[in-house]
């Protein structure tokens, strides 16, 4: 099951593409988007990328199985830092921000109240919002990879609340508390 | 180049965890277990042996503000003659592993052992998971200074049952060939529910001589009318504000609740008329 769903996640991001006519493929793994999640979008206004996509956690002993959806929105500044390693040309883009709104499927989170509540107990368990710093290496002219920060919505505003906490409590600035990686890669067509 | 990159990978990677979505259940919480807190508990009183008087603090619905709640855990580690702490739920407000981690950071700076009971909002998403697996059942009890203290979980919403009766009973009594209790206190998060009929009455009849609850973000004392069992309800910590509970030796003497915020200030229950609406 496992095998087939990362299998098939994998056919969607590499097909989804070209029938969409999207711009690129993303396939990231961590940063709370799932074990891997493959998105696919578009650019608009240069710098400005919408994407939607799909991921998956397995079961593991901290996890539930679960499927992810995401649409995901990231600005990309323009200037990129060259240098060269092994007399390879290389660019960096270090200025990159974005945000995500993340759904989880699973039978423990719900979108809609369940009937049990009364009117406007909970808000929706099963969405969350991720805010996310990227810094992008162009190794070609159709390839990046991206190392990635992600902090949870509940993370940031209880930082933005209580700053004095983080920073008694954790390393660099507090943010050490806050604070998710991951990586992935992306393919422009 | 290759330096500073390496450096800011070196740092990200360090200060970060790579976590697979914001629903994991293995949040980093060392020496919070009620296993653990009463173990010390049993220690301290093994130390002390009997005493003529003795506090404990009520925290209540920390939830989103872990800096208040550290700032109340450090204020109560200097107060005199507080032996332990209850935290009556709410300890995360949406049920996630970061949010737990931040309380239990906050925990760490306790001096005396803290008792954590379930809250409602620690009962969504993951969090009954995370609750088993961190701080262990929900329903236990523990007797210190020959007072039984009895934890149980009523947030009905989220499991579906109210709280077992018969299970309640049976922990209100003493072991065969021991000594009666000098006080049994019930300690839940949510006050109990005006649908759980005769509730009230059945904790009265096992023995009950106070309930101690959070959940409704203010402070209230109230007995119903018709039983005369006393709630005792902490506000939410960020006020900031907790409770305190007075215990002295012997069953006649009668219990003590204080509201504190930093001066404490005692407070009796008013009576809720049975033919007034739920206070809750």
């Amino acid at each position: 099951m496992k095998v087939h769903f990362i299998y098939i996640l994998l056919i969607i991001s590499l097909a989804l593409p070209r029938w969409a006519n999207a711009a690129y493929v993303d396939l990231q793994s961590g940063s709370l988007m799932g074990m891997i999640h493959a998105t696919v979008g578009d650019s608009f206004f240069d710098n400005h990328h919408f994407s939607g996509g799909m991921g998956y956690v397995p079961k593991l002993d901290n996890h539930a199985e679960m499927t992810l959806f995401s649409l995901r929105y990231r600005y990309q500044n323009p200037y990129r830092f060259n240098f060269n390693i092994k007399g390879k040309d290389l660019q960096l883009s270090p200025i990159n921000f974005g945000t995500s709104l993340l759904y989880g499927k699973h039978s423990d989170l719900f979108l809609e109240l369940p009937e049990q509540y009364p009117s406007g107990y909970y808000k929706p368990t099963a969405l969350r919002i991720i805010f996310n710093y990227q810094s992008i290496l162009h190794i070609s002219e159709n390839t990046e990879v991206y190392f990635d920060i992600s902090v949870l919505e509940v993370g940031l505003i209880t930082y933005v609340r209580e700053p004095e906490f983080f920073m008694d409590n954790y390393d660099y600035l507090g943010l050490e508390g806050i604070t998710n990686w991951g990586f992935g890669v992306r393919r422009h067509f | 180049m290759k330096k500073i990159a390496s450096l800011f990978f070196i740092i990200a990677l360090s200060g970060c965890e790579y976590e697979l979505s914001p629903w994991e259940t293995d949040p980093h919480c060392p020496g919070v277990s009620v296993e653990e807190n009463l173990a010390r508990l049993t220690a301290f009183e093994a130390s002390i042996g009997k005493v003529d008087s003795y506090r404990v603090a009520i925290i209540g619905d920390p939830q989103q503000y872990p800096g208040a709640f550290e700032d109340t855990i450090e204020y109560i580690n200097t107060l005199p003659n507080v032996h332990f702490t209850l935290v009556v739920g709410d300890l995360a407000e949406t049920g996630v592993k970061a949010e737990f981690e931040w309380m239990c950071k906050a925990m760490s700076k306790s001096n005396i052992p803290m008792i954590p009971v379930i809250g409602n909002h620690d009962s969504i998403s993951f969090g009954q998971d995370i609750w088993l697996d961190v701080f262990g059942p929900f329903d236990f009890a523990f007797t210190y200074q020959n007072t039984r203290f009895v934890a149980y979980n009523d947030n009905q919403y989220e499991f579906g049952v109210p709280p077992d009766r018969d299970w309640l009973h049976a922990q209100a009594q003493p072991n065969e060939g021991e000594a009666d209790f000098e006080h049994i206190i019930g300690v839940s998060h949510v006050p109990p529910w005006d649908d759980n009929e005769g509730f009230d009455a059945s904790l009265s009849a096992s023995g009950y001589e106070l309930t101690v609850h959070g959940h409704e973000s203010s402070f209230d004392f109230w007995e119903r009318s018709d039983v005369g069992l006393p709630h005792y309800i902490t506000t939410q910590n960020r006020d900031p504000g907790f409770g305190m509970l007075t215990i002295y030796a012997g069953a006649d003497v009668p219990l003590q609740v204080d509201n504190c915020t930093r001066e404490c200030t005692t407070t009796t229950p008013r009576v809720v008329d049975i033919t007034t609406p739920d206070p809750q």
